[in-house]
């Protein structure tokens, strides 16, 4: 069992690590909150339930891991709420992306809205 | 919007709000083991009932025993335990590889998607799992002459056809999601 904790709590930081990295190597603000996604879903997926398993079997501490999965549970809920939000502000505020996208459907789209 | 509160909606918002009262407070065990304090649980109830009217327009509002039938249950309960996780996986090893290669190689652009789905919950969930997994954002839900769109911003655009780029990005999300909330 110690094992099994040890990995998911490796990987958890293994992709929490990949997350920053991605963060300062990619370009622009849509890209870079793809790679904040990796923080927010398997680097707390994999350090929360690593955590939950160690205060289960090594603990024996009930009220620490019904809070740990609580917990899991908001962050899942939140995470993808304020990526979207952040993404379409940062678009509809006009932040221009630094790497020329291959296909950008919803600015053509509002383009042709304004003009109607 | 043109919903309205209705009874059942209260009822259940609030007995959701209460057993997670429950919980954080941590009265549920002190229930069975004894010593659970009146006072605590009396204004937990007071204070649910008081959400569950406030807040049933946003979260429950339309029959809801929906979910209370197990063909739906389980696929609710494979959904979040099984597919979700293993998609997230992959997603996110996909991104990690492109964030420390020597040359990270991103193709950005947004493309819009046709999504089957129709009623709100399950246009929210499938959103949700597609932002969910690291390299596609959802950025906005259209609908257009009876048929839903939504925008994403896809990290790697590997096709700009919008049927087939859906299928890459929630085919497996939309044939789930459509066994729980159609």
């Amino acid at each position: 069992m110690r094992i099994v904790i040890d990995i998911l709590i490796f990987m958890g930081v293994f992709f929490a690590f990949a997350g920053t990295v991605g963060m300062i190597r990619f370009p622009d603000t849509f890209n870079r909150i793809h790679a904040s996604g990796m923080i927010t879903t398997m680097g707390i997926i994999g350090v929360i339930v690593g955590g939950i398993l160690y205060c289960a079997f090594y603990l024996g501490d009930g009220a620490m891991v019904v809070k740990l999965v609580i917990m899991l549970v908001f962050y899942l809920i939140t995470g993808p709420i304020s990526s979207h939000a952040i993404m379409k502000g940062s678009y509809k505020h006009g932040v221009k992306p630094e790497k020329e996208m291959v296909i950008d459907q919803y600015g053509e789209d509002m383009v042709m809205e304004e003009e109607e | 919007m043109n919903k309205k509160r209705t009874m059942p909606g209260i009822i259940s918002t609030a007995i959701l709000c209460f057993i997670f009262w429950m919980i954080i407070t941590g009265q549920i065990v002190a229930v069975f083991t004894g010593g659970a304090s009146l006072q605590s649980i009396v204004i937990g109830l007071i204070v649910s009932i008081l959400v569950g009217w406030f807040s049933s327009l946003f979260l429950i509002n339309d029959s809801p025993f929906y979910l209370w039938m197990p063909a739906r249950l389980v696929n609710l309960i494979g959904y979040i335990f099984i597919t979700l996780p293993v998609a997230i996986f992959k997603a996110n090893v996909d991104v990690a590889k492109r964030a420390l290669s020597p040359h990270p190689k991103i193709n950005p652009g947004i493309v819009k998607i046709p999504v089957d789905v129709s009623s709100d919950y399950g246009m929210a969930l499938v959103a949700d799992s597609i932002t969910l997994t690291p390299g596609t954002v959802t950025m906005d839900i259209v609908e257009e002459n009876g048929q839903t769109y939504y925008y994403v911003h896809w990290i790697d655009v590997e096709t700009t056809d919008p049927a087939e780029a859906g299928e890459i990005i929630k085919g497996t999300f939309e044939r789930k999601v459509k066994g729980i909330w159609g």
